[in-house]
């Protein structure tokens, strides 16, 4: 399929674009914010007869809470991400996500639905999205699931979801007052680079001086897809977190990954930055946190 | 003090109106809101698109070269190969070595094998994908130490040295006897990419007259016309290149890019304007980029901090083709011992042919690669002697009259000592200790440094070096001045500007300026080597006058005098005995009008030279030479490796400075380009290929990576130069990449030979200096 001869459809409701997605007879592309997509285009990867345009569905562009949680439209663009209170006061790990992605036409354009359709590895919302505990809501027209994070991905670039389904939702848990959350990007340079390794941290917070109750910590860019440290997560637990325990923590955390060598960094470098980022990390955090 | 003094004298002298004043760039309103049209920009309606088959292998035989399918294909108006160049099948400005379009073999992935025209770019690439090229896959040379030795697969009939150049003075084994201190190091620098906003791209078509139309942004429209007239076979005065604005140059447009494609396709398209416009990933390949060195460098000083022996080994791959490789391979050696007076050096470079894509021309031309080496030694013995940089620089820079290192007299200007003085006084230099205290975090470490530069200005002896401009009297009572010295960027057409209403003693507002237009301006050679300013503003210096004396012969005619009763006021001609007569400009034109009357006078200029070639050196020593001190402070992560430049002070000799605005333009520009160079980017080639594929992975500065600088210029005035200036354009990006190297070495312990210092290479360096706790607690 030539690209001039491709169709672009804009449905205006979810149940059209459904319906879109359900045409066994085309081959179908979703195409939200572009930022993804277009590339693929121009590589003559993504070559369909249908180009789907979904970035007018304002019923899937919303952040709300509900019952302790929180509900996003996956159309939310990561600028309503890093704008938005709730996300900053209750989810802060992912509103620094957001901040870090691209550069802020990106961040304007891109989605949250997207960045995890994409499925990169080095996705910066990802693995704020593992620590918060995301379901993502995959519908079809004639089925909705709801698939919690750890399982959506597959490999790089691939997920569980199906071509007949459209990301609609991603659901994650709001913070307490007592939780506090983080993400350290390592890119080749501040704006506008793809991270060589990035973490993202949440804990919960005891009474005592540092103590921490319970601690999530999920890497992206040191393996296959986004994966969760759960060896350094007990070790957070073992003792306040001290500069020298977050050390030792920190240095555990090269047993945890398993990167690849590519243009931007070798393996071993990955690996050490794992180990340096959630030093960086846990030391920021807790300045944040005695700060507070 | 002194030169301060001698400058006010100056300037209450001449009372200069335009000159040293930050006059506002004449298109600036343009570039700033976009309105300015790029070449690329434009599209006609019965436009065809042009697309070039590139070479699938770094290194192969063509077997045989099918167009058959592609030219089957309904869309596509011509398929060209080899057979259809008329001419001579080849180009480069020095040697010309690179095929226009392959015939038997291509040398690296950049080479052009086809040319398609077709009616959309669908198509084109449809047709690209139709011709059927079948090759014989050779082995390719990817190694330069490799592609030096006996019984390497030679690129080039002549081997794969396409030059070596030498420059020796004194006696360098006797020198490092006497040395007390002698380091030795091998530095390695990356293949940086121009990545200017405009792609490669342009215009071609044919006139109903015959005559060949090219609008494509280059560096030197005439030089352009030469080289396509030799591929066409074609008489150059039939073709007219239009090479100006420029979405960028720095040196990337210096030589043919797709201008004879488009000629070629032009002829083809039955009249039809046909446009070739680089996606980025095309120019990434295609384009030239600069030379990556390896440089060896032995440097012998005294206990005193007297330097007394450099022995220099460069190596540049200059990939599959010449282009300007040998010129920058002989600047690199003529820079290699700094701005300094060591009188006993054995240089030698090596331009050698790779595999690896194409080198060519690159703002700092061969300097920014081998500055690294005198200027780390520097620091290094700096540390072992306990003595002060900056004083040892001081002690051993050559002044006006010197002898330097190369052995000869330097002549012309020399601003080193005193741009030294300043970075010594500087805040950033002075409070060092205090800045480099600031630290945020406890793993991050600040350290400042300081280095020192030269660049020449203008071409070494063998190469001509000739400025020319026109003033034409307009009707309007403007004038226009023409310099075929193309706009890319730099803003030197608002120097031209300032100049000529200096000269004219008019207002800038009359000054209308031509540039790039083979048709409308004179030969003025290249918009390259930090040339433009000094030999297009004394083309227009030496120009004025014949307009001012044409114009007060008429108006002595007008109003009835002799020419010397007529003054040149401002805007006007008057009567020196009676203010209140006067002609004005207008008055002038019509008058020349009606006695049909040439009212265009010209200006020819011939850049001044050194008389004697230092022997095998290629072109040393230069006549003129900017200088530069740089003073950076620097923030390491040592968690990561990651470099963060924060302030950078920039301290240039250019001459007298004509425009504050624009050096400052300059200065800031040249550093963000050499924070780039040392810290970030690199175009990565395995086996041939390109791994670097587009902006994606080729890293450059955003605004997030600039620092604070600050421009603190030094004026020596150059007698030769236009209101005493100099060049500017290179020497900004040069000493700021040994500063940087430093400055990581004196937060961190830590030293990186291997540029750019990527946060790998720097953290690397760092655990390999000393083990360090992640937090020092």
């Amino acid at each position: 399929m030539k690209v001039s001869e491709a169709t672009l459809v804009s449905p205006s409701t979810l149940d059209e674009c459904l319906l879109l997605l359900n045409d066994q007879k085309h081959s179908v592309q979703l195409l939200a914010g572009g930022t993804d997509a277009v590339v693929r285009m121009k590589e003559g990867v993504w070559n369909p007869d249908t180009w789907i345009n979904i970035k007018n569905l304002d019923a899937l562009r919303y952040i709300e809470e509900v019952n302790h949680e929180i509900h996003i439209g996956a159309l939310t663009s990561h600028t309503d991400l890093v704008e938005s209170k709730l996300i900053n006061e209750r989810a802060d790990v992912l509103a620094q996500a957001a901040k870090e992605i691209g550069a802020i036409q990106l961040q304007n354009m891109g989605t949250i639905g997207g960045n995890i359709a994409t499925a990169s590895p080095a996705g910066d919302t990802i693995p704020a999205l593992f620590v918060l505990d995301a379901k993502i809501e995959l519908r079809s027209l004639t089925d909705t699931r709801l698939i919690p994070i750890r399982e959506i991905f597959t490999g790089p670039g691939r997920t569980v979801k199906k071509s007949d389904e459209i990301i609609t939702k991603i659901i994650i848990r709001s913070q307490d007052e007592d939780e506090i959350g983080i993400f350290e990007k390592l890119g080749p340079r501040k704006a506008q680079s793809i991270s060589i390794v990035n973490v993202a941290i949440s804990l919960k917070m005891g009474e005592k001086p540092r103590e921490c109750l319970e601690g999530k910590i999920a890497f992206g860019s040191v393996a296959p897809t986004i994966i969760r440290a759960t060896k350094c997560e007990y070790m957070l637990k073992l003792n306040p977190l001290f500069d020298d325990v977050i050390h030792d923590i920190a240095s555990a955390a090269w047993k945890e990954v398993m990167p690849i060598s590519d243009v931007r960094a070798s393996a071993k470098y990955r690996r050490n930055m794992a180990s340096s980022l959630l030093e960086r990390g846990l030391y920021r955090l807790m300045k944040r946190w005695e700060e507070q | 003090m002194k030169s301060k003094a001698k400058k006010d004298v100056l300037n209450e002298e001449q009372k200069l109106k335009w000159i040293g004043k930050s006059v506002k760039r004449i298109d600036g309103p343009e570039k700033v809101t976009g309105e300015q049209k790029y070449k690329t920009d434009y599209s006609y309606s019965n436009m065809v698109w042009g697309k070039v088959l590139r070479a699938k292998y770094p290194f192969a035989k063509i077997k045989s070269i099918d167009t058959v399918k592609a030219e089957a294909h309904p869309d596509v108006i011509c398929v060209l190969t080899y057979k259809d160049i008329p001419g001579f099948n080849g180009f480069g400005i020095v040697t010309p070595d690179q095929p226009v379009l392959c015939e038997d073999v291509v040398r690296c992935t950049a080479d052009a094998v086809a040319l398609v025209a077709a009616e959309t770019v669908e198509a084109a690439d449809e047709a690209l994908d139709l011709i059927e090229v079948d090759y014989e896959v050779l082995e390719p040379v990817t190694d330069v130490e490799n592609a030096m030795l006996q019984g390497a697969p030679k690129l080039h009939k002549d081997g794969n040295i396409h030059s070596h150049v030498t420059i020796k003075n004194g006696d360098i084994d006797a020198g490092f006897d006497e040395a007390d201190y002698i380091f030795e190091h091998t530095f390695y620098s990356p293949r940086q990419m121009h990545a200017f906003i405009e792609t490669e791209g342009g215009w071609g078509r044919m006139e109903e007259d015959g005559s060949l139309v090219i609008e494509c942004p280059g560096q030197y429209g005439h030089r352009d016309k030469l080289q396509i007239a030799r591929a066409l076979a074609l008489n150059p005065e039939r073709i007219h290149v239009y090479s100006s604005p420029n979405g960028g140059g720095f040196g990337g447009k210096d030589e043919i890019t797709v201008q004879i494609y488009l000629a070629l396709l032009a002829m083809n398209t039955g009249g039809r304007p046909v446009k070739i416009h680089l996606s980025r990933e095309e120019s990434v390949i295609a384009g030239i980029k600069r030379h990556p060195f390896k440089v060896t460098v032995k440097t012998g000083a005294k206990k005193d901090g007297t330097l007394v022996a450099n022995k220099v080994r460069a190596v540049a791959d200059t990939g599959a083709y010449a282009s300007l490789g040998g010129a920058v391979i002989a600047l690199a050696i003529e820079h290699a011992s700094g701005p300094y007076t060591i009188p006993n050096v054995d240089m030698e470079g090596f331009c050698v042919y790779t595999n690896n894509g194409i080198a060519g021309a690159f703002r700092g031309f061969g300097v920014n690669q081998v500055c690294v080496g005198i200027e780390t030694h520097i620091d290094m013995l700096a540390e072992k002697t306990g003595l002060d940089p900056i004083e040892i620089r001081k002690k051993n820079a050559y002044k006006q009259g010197d002898i330097s290192s190369l052995g000869h007299v330097v002549k012309s200007s020399v601003g080193t000592i005193e741009t030294l003085d300043k970075a010594a006084a500087c805040d950033l230099w002075k409070n060092r200790d205090y800045y480099k205290n600031q630290v945020s975090e406890p793993w991050k470490k600040r350290g400042v440094a300081v280095a020192t530069s030269f660049h020449g200005v203008g071409m070494g002896i063998g190469t001509p070096d000739y400025g020319a401009a026109t003033i034409e009297l307009l009707q309007d009572g403007k004038f226009k001045v023409g310099v075929a010295i193309e706009e890319i960027g730099t803003g030197n057409g608002t120097v031209y500007a300032q100049v000529a209403a200096e000269c004219l003693k008019c207002d800038i507002n009359r000054i209308v300026v031509v540039q790039g237009d083979t048709k409308q301006t004179l030969d003025s050679g290249t918009i390259s080597a930090s040339r433009s300013t000094y030999t297009g503003g004394r083309a227009i210096a030496t120009a004025a006058p014949n307009m001012i004396n044409l114009l007060t012969e008429e108006a002595a005619n007008l109003l009835g005098v002799s020419v010397s009763e007529i003054e040149l006021a401002y805007d006007r001609l008057v009567d020196a005995h009676d203010h209140t007569r006067f002609v004005t400009y207008e008055e002038i034109y019509e008058s020349l009008h009606d006695k049909h009357r040439s009212k265009r006078v010209e200006g020819h200029f011939y850049l001044p030279k050194e008389k004697e070639e230092l022997k095998n050196s290629g072109g040393a020593p230069h006549h003129l030479y900017g200088y530069m001190t740089h003073v950076v402070l620097v923030e390491v992560d040592t968690l990561t490796g990651q470099t963060d430049v924060i302030k950078v002070v920039a301290i240039p000799d250019v001459g007298k400075v004509l425009n504050p605005q624009g050096l400052e333009g300059q200065t800031e520009g040249g550093a963000v380009m050499g924070i780039g160079y040392t810290l970030y980017e690199d175009v990565l080639i395995e086996d041939g290929y390109h791994k670097t594929k587009n902006f994606t992975d080729y890293i450059i500065p955003t605004i997030r990576e600039t620092p604070e600088i600050e421009t603190i210029p030094v004026e020596s005035n150059e007698e030769s130069g236009p209101f005493g200036a100099k060049g500017i354009a290179e020497v900004v990006m040069i000493p700021i990449i040994p500063a940087i190297m430093s400055a990581i070495y004196d937060a961190t312990g830590a030293r990186v030979y291997h540029l750019p210092a990527t946060p790998e290479r720097v953290y690397q360096a760092i655990q390999e200096s000393k083990p360090q706790s992640l937090i020092s607690r």
